[in-house]
């Protein structure tokens, strides 16, 4: 999947990556590879300040740690940032079925 | 520490276009990029390529960076309720007969105006991380001196209180409060 298809969502996935713990930025993307069975094809570079973005939003927290001699970011979801990938999360549900009922000749369910 | 040539002239580009802090992070990130792929058994000026590779080219990082540029938004904020605030005290002028600037300080507090819309303007459009930082910060200190200026201005010509006047001044203090907390993270960009 490339950057151009991401947009709009990659809050979503970034928020969906830190729901298990607190995660480095380096962490994050290795998540985020993981999740999407390494198909997220994203300059990596560029999840730093979507990270930033939400931090300013309140959505998730960012402290420094020293690990090997190195200063590292980590973030951490704020209550303001769970409630946000719940409403993203049911949000994305009604979305696909919608779109999987229009594309696919299905039945749309109606809305939980 | 990063752990080759190519990483670090790779890291100097970001550090010379943005704070020290961010570049920290992301030296963080590409290091752990360039062990993963010499785990992976690639050689080291291999695995150097493959990092800076994945983690794409610096200018994307530079402006992705500058779009949420902290110094930039509060530079759009202040833009964007300037009208309110200055409508406030061109009411206070209006309705407060006795409180009539000479035609220097009249033509200085214009020129200054003129100067502080210039550098928050400039911030706000800024696509470059440490200019918009820096023309922010300059246009923080020059607002907080413009209301600094207009509350002391009144106090010392000792303009009657109306409720007219109290909402000038509240909204030139409270957009010094917000200039004021914008100033830090805009000096240290």
């Amino acid at each position: 999947m490339r950057a151009e298809e991401l947009k709009g969502h990659l809050d979503a996935m970034l928020l969906a990556a830190l729901e298990g713990g607190p995660q480095h930025g380096y962490a994050v993307i290795e998540a985020l590879r993981q999740s999407t069975g390494g198909r997220l094809d994203l300059p990596t570079g560029t999840i730093y300040p979507a990270l930033r973005r939400l931090e300013q939003a309140g959505l998730i927290t960012g402290s420094w740690s020293v690990v090997g001699g190195r200063r590292r970011r980590e973030y951490r979801l704020t209550p303001a940032g769970d409630r946000a990938l719940s409403g993203r999360r049911a949000d994305w549900r009604d979305f696909s079925a919608m779109m999987t009922a229009a594309l696919e000749g299905r039945p749309c369910p109606s809305p939980a | 520490m990063p752990e080759s040539r190519l990483i670090t002239s790779y890291l100097a580009i970001l550090a010379a276009q943005l704070p020290a802090s961010i570049v920290e992070e992301l030296a963080d990130g590409l290091t752990e990029t360039h062990r993963s792929y010499l785990r992976q058994g690639l050689a080291p000026d291999l695995a150097a390529q493959s990092a800076v590779a994945e983690f794409g080219e610096p200018q994307m990082i530079v402006a992705g960076f500058a779009r949420v540029n902290p110094a930039r938004r509060a530079a759009r904020r202040l833009l964007g309720i300037g009208p309110a605030v200055g409508a406030c005290w061109i009411a206070v002028l209006l309705t407060s007969r006795s409180w009539a600037l000479p035609l220097p300080a009249r033509m200085l507090a214009g020129a200054t105006l003129a100067a502080v819309i210039a550098l928050l303007a400039t911030s706000a459009l800024g696509k470059r991380y440490r200019l918009a930082a820096r023309t922010g910060a300059a246009g923080f200190l020059g607002v907080i001196a413009l209301d600094a200026s207009l509350i002391a201005g009144v106090a010392l010509a000792g303009v009657p209180l109306t409720w007219v006047l109290a909402v000038a001044m509240a909204a030139s203090a409270a957009r010094i409060c917000y200039a004021a907390r914008a100033l830090r993270p805009a000096l240290a960009g």
